[in-house]
């Protein structure tokens, strides 16, 4: 029983923390957290329905599309909203990307209605295997699991080794410097955001292959992966991921003795790390100076 | 150039607050010679949206009404407002239609707490409220001149199903799966009822926040429990986690749920197939059967709302909408808001797609059966039992 | 725009004798409206004054103080059950129940401002988006406050019922007055509070807040005396709200609300009284009243319904409402930083300096 509770944690928390990656990708470069990343991850699970349902293609080329329509539709709010924005405050970018928020979350109920979907995914939730004898495991967790780690491989080593992850980088610590280098400081924007859909779109389909897909089903994954990034420190990539895995194993372990405080106790328990490591565990504290 | 685009921009915001329009029939009595204004509100939009086919589902009927002439040569028009499923907004639209269009009467009307914001608004101002899409024991327990309810209580609901399970299905571990509200709670107290008759106790019994979607530890509970069957008063979103989170961890209990999980094509669907099986209460004839009136209303939803699946929920908004057309025809002519009271009030073992309706003076709980349901392949219906009573409503002995 | 020239006229509340003439005509007009206007639409206003108390409240947090909170409907809840509970449990007369209701609420924003002398941005942002959640579980897992079903509000008696002193406020027009002159109060003692010695500490520490602290101006106290300022101002706006209302359920204070009243502040403009009052009165009309039977508009309707015909759903043309409301979020956002308080600015600096 407690291998199953560990093993149902560490998914649903490898996807929060995928999910808190996309968020935190954003939030290093700009300092804005992305009130829409739920929403963007949402509309593009439906093209992916809309594609597998209207047009019957297979699975990997609605994948495919679905991926490029991702970035595309990042790059798109950034070059539309963020971008003209003038004399912007943090906060007033944060507003802007929930008036995107509104605006996609518009768009989709209109095209597609309210009533639940089914998203067909190929990696299904009933499907066991059991790699290591007393642990079973479903695709879909094997998948997530199999994901998350080649997306953080992939990113560690795009943000160590390629041209454009060192300009994102230089960007985040100091936008004028990288200005001055010659670094195109909007276009890297423009990449971060591209980045960070995909990567939401990527975490939304996995969501809604294991709950239900309607125009509101990213709310509270969201909501909770922006809690799991905030635990492991918002700047650190690997920090979030070990947020969201802590947060998916919290929620289990207190869900499965006290049912009831479920929905709040991973919050209680952040508050509280919070109020001992201000900058969530792994981010390093920066201390303002004068 | 900075201040010209704002210019515009305001301008048009103007444009757009201006383009509202401004007409009004305020007819106190909410009807004339012509037409009789009947509204409902409902979600069309926000987290409970899936619901708003209720609303759009009783403009089915009316249109059917007035295209065979109306009744007794009034027309019906019909009002839906969207309220966000917020009990602050279903009041100001209820406020705008009663105050100004003028409404005679209210149908369905989706949420507990946004029925419980206008109940008694709706009673001062005289207007009739008939089939609430919710039971709740305050709508008509004390009995309220003006409600009408339809919908069969939840307890008595819970209490018949749980005598199915125990006596048909001759189980001995029952689990209770429930949402964290009214809905769950009389869901809950109807089952343990009739639980108590037969000296029986639940195995386990966890409540669910509305908007969870991570609920591997409840289910793993339930596992561990050994419960055979699991009773769930949940929305068909938390089912359908909870059934997929149950085939992860390799657990197969009988499913049994209430008639808010009864749309059987949708969660044969949004389940990828699990929902096969699942045995609910039904309140409405199945969708898919071939009573002479279902068949009527799926000709007449192909042609009005050929957008529309024609599924439980948009039935129910016909359901309720049935019996206050009866009474209506039965006033006749000479239509006042007394006439159409005591029509209600004599209503008596009305019968259309849903259960037999009796309203009298003293109560206005209109029924207390329901038909049991099993989702067969592809999400058909198979009806297990036909309508029955729950001998045990405590409120049919005041 | 104005120059000061001493310190008592920075702290005058009517700059000019113009000032004096439009704030008695606009009061004029506030307590008159009840006239123009048909009765469904006083609700309506209701609603408006609360949203104006709340969003004046949380600016000062926010606007002038420089936190976050996603919390605020918390504060808000605990003032609308707080006061209802006060009243029917403990048959407290209405006026001392609110202002306890408020004042627990401020207790309440004490607490949640002491980890915030630590935590900035985001990470404020989750813990006080965590205690918005946590108020709305524990309300609705306690019996007392009725909970996930609701609590019916007392009727709204502004006297003494149990020394024979009854004054009934039983209609929304009624109702408005009474929230009107506390709406009033409200911001005035806000517009007045921003110009004492607390005032210029909250603006200090918004600008800088180590050299704040330099120059004196104490950051616990401060920080924390914001967080209950505006959670006092949240806990009155609920308790109000709860009677506008008349039936509540935890689910009405959910995190969408707590991020529609920052909405309503930035888009009003930051730091601003004026501008939270517009913000909260176009975003409360927006969501409320704006696009509520769309396909029954004249031209636009119809265009919207051969659209959704063509490329959407008939089903889901009610989202438009949500598309525009985004839509004008970003247009005041993206066009004017200092929101709708900035749009005014320029309106009357261009009236001011006409025809140059």
């Amino acid at each position: 029983m407690i291998e199953q509770l560990i093993i149902e944690g560490l998914a649903i928390g490898a996807c929060y923390g995928l999910f808190g990656v996309a968020v935190a990708i954003i939030y290093k470069t700009s300092e804005v957290v992305n009130f829409g990343q739920g929403e963007m991850g949402m509309i593009s699970t439906f093209v992916a329905y809309h594609i597998l349902a209207q047009y019957g293609l297979p699975f990997w080329l609605a994948f495919l599309i679905t991926i490029v329509f991702a970035i595309l539709l990042g790059m798109f709010i950034e070059f539309f909203f963020m971008r003209p924005a003038k004399d912007p405050t943090v906060l007033g970018l944060i507003i802007i990307t929930l008036g995107a928020e509104m605006l996609l979350m518009g768009l989709a109920s209109w095209k597609w209605g309210a009533e639940q979907k089914d998203f067909t995914f190929p990696l299904s939730v009933q499907e066991l295997h059991e790699p290591i004898p007393g642990f079973v495991l479903n695709e879909w967790s094997m998948g997530v699991f199999i994901l998350t780690g080649l997306i953080m491989v992939m990113l560690f080593l795009f943000f160590r080794y390629s041209n454009l992850g060192i300009a994102m980088r230089a960007t985040q610590q100091n936008q004028n410097a990288a200005k001055i280098m010659g670094i195109k400081v909007e276009r890297v924007f423009s990449f971060t955001w591209g980045m960070s859909s995909l990567i939401g779109a990527v975490a939304a389909m996995f969501f809604a292959a294991r709950s239900v897909l309607d125009p509101n089903f990213m709310m509270e994954p969201f909501m909770r992966a922006f809690a799991a990034a905030v635990l492991g420190g918002l700047t650190s990539i690997p920090g979030v991921v070990v947020g969201g895995l802590l947060l998916g194993i919290i929620e289990n372990f207190f869900g499965y003795l006290w049912p009831v405080w479920k929905p709040i106790v991973a919050f209680v328990v952040i508050i509280i790390i919070l109020t001992i490591r201000p900058s969530g565990l792994f981010a390093k504290h920066y201390v303002k100076k004068v | 150039m900075k201040g010209t685009r704002s210019l515009v921009f305001w301008l048009m915001a103007v444009g757009v607050a201006l383009a509202l329009p401004v007409q009004s029939h305020a007819g106190a009595p909410g009807f004339d010679d012509k037409e009789i204004r009947i509204a409902q509100w409902g979600p069309q939009t926000g987290p409970a949206a899936p619901w708003g086919s209720v609303a759009r589902g009783s403009d089915l009927i009316f249109k059917m009404v007035n295209d065979e002439g109306g009744i007794h040569g009034r027309k019906i028009k019909y009002f839906i407002r969207d309220d966000q499923y917020n009990p602050a907004q279903t009041k100001a639209v209820v406020k705008e239609l009663v105050e100004r269009r003028g409404i005679f009467a209210f149908v369905g009307g989706v949420g507990a707490a946004c029925g419980m914001a206008v109940k008694d608004y709706l009673a001062e101002n005289k207007v009739v409220w008939v089939g609430p899409s919710t039971a709740i024991n305050e709508y008509v327990f004390p009995v309220n001149p003006y409600l009408f309810g339809i919908y069969p209580l939840y307890e008595d609901e819970a209490s018949v199903l749980t005598k199915y399970v125990v006596e048909k299905l001759k189980v001995k571990k029952i689990g209770f799966f429930y949402q964290n509200d009214s809905y769950g709670k009389s869901g809950l107290t109807g089952c343990k009822q009739r639980l108590d008759t037969y000296k029986m106790s639940l195995v386990e019994e966890i409540p669910v926040e509305p908007g969870e979607k991570d609920l591997s530890s409840q289910m793993l509970r339930f596992k561990n429990s050994g419960a055979e069957v699991v009773i769930m008063w949940v929305n068909p979103t938390t089912a359908t986690i909870a059934v997929k989170t149950c085939a992860t961890i390799g657990y197969k209990p009988q499913w049994v749920s209430s008639n808010t999980l009864s749309d059987f094509p949708l969660m044969n669907t949004i389940t990828g197939g699990l929902w096969e099986g699942v045995i609910t209460g039904g309140f409405g004839v199945p969708p898919d059967s071939d009573h002479p009136l279902i068949v009527k209303y799926r000709e007449a939803a192909k042609k009005y709302a050929p957008e529309e699946r024609c599924g439980t929920f948009y039935l129910a908004g016909v359901l309720y909408a049935e019996p206050m057309i009866d009474a209506l025809q039965r006033v006749g002519p000479n239509l006042s808001l007394e006439a159409f009271l005591n029509a209600l009030n004599t209503t008596k073992d009305f019968q259309g797609i849903g259960p037999k309706i009796t309203w009298t003076p003293d109560v206005h709980q209109g029924t207390d059966s329901i038909q049991i349901q099993q989702c067969g392949p592809n999400g058909s219906y198979i009806l297990l039992q036909d309508w029955v009573p729950n001998e045990l409503a405590t409120w049919k002995k005041m | 725009m104005d120059m000061k020239r001493d310190y008592y006229e920075d702290i005058e509340i009517f700059s000019s004798g113009t000032v004096l003439f439009w704030s008695i005509a606009l009061l004029i007009f506030l307590f008159t409206l009840p006239l123009y206007f048909p009765s469904y639409n006083v609700y309506l206003f209701n609603i408006i004054l609360v949203h104006v108390i709340l969003a004046v409240g949380l600016n000062i947090l926010v606007g002038y103080t420089g936190q976050i909170s996603l919390g605020h409907a918390g504060f808000f809840a605990i003032g609308a059950y707080g006061t209802t509970i006060l009243m029917t449990h403990l048959g407290i007369p209405f006026f001392v129940s609110i202002i306890l209701a408020g004042l627990i609420a401020a207790f309440f924003g004490f607490i949640i401002g002491l980890p915030a002398l630590r935590l900035e941005g985001p990470y404020l942002a989750i813990a006080t988006l965590g205690f918005g959640l946590t108020i709305m579980h524990i309300i609705g897992r306690w019996e007392v406050f009725g909970g996930r079903m609701g609590i019916q509000a007392p009727p709204l008696d502004i006297g003494v019922p149990q020394m024979g002193l009854s004054i009934l406020l039983d209609s929304d027009v009624k109702m408005y007055y009474l929230i009107l002159i506390i709406t009033i109060t409200m911001v005035i003692g806000a517009r007045n509070m921003m110009k004492t010695r607390v005032g210029r500490a909250f603006v200090a520490i918004r600008d800088d807040d180590i050299a704040a602290e330099v120059m004196g101006v104490n950051l616990t106290a401060f920080k924390t005396l914001s967080f209950a300022v505006s959670a006092f101002y949240a806990g009155v706006a609920g308790g109000l709200f709860g009677f506008v209302l008349g039936f509540f359920d935890p689910f009405t204070f959910n995190l969408i609300l707590s991020i529609i009243f920052l909405v309503m502040i930035v888009v009003g403009g930051l730091g601003s009284v004026l501008g939270a009052i517009m913000g909260a009165t176009l975003i409360t009309y927006l969501q409320y009243d704006l696009l509520k039977n769309i396909d029954e508009m004249p031209y636009l309707g119809d265009l919207l319904v051969w659209v959704s015909r063509k490329w959407f759903t008939v089903i889901g043309l009610e989202n438009f409402n949500s598309i525009l409301l985004g839509l004008i979020m970003l247009g005041i956002v993206i066009f004017e930083p200092l929101g709708m308080f900035g749009i005014w600015i320029r309106i009357k600096k261009y009236w001011k300096t006409w025809p140059f």
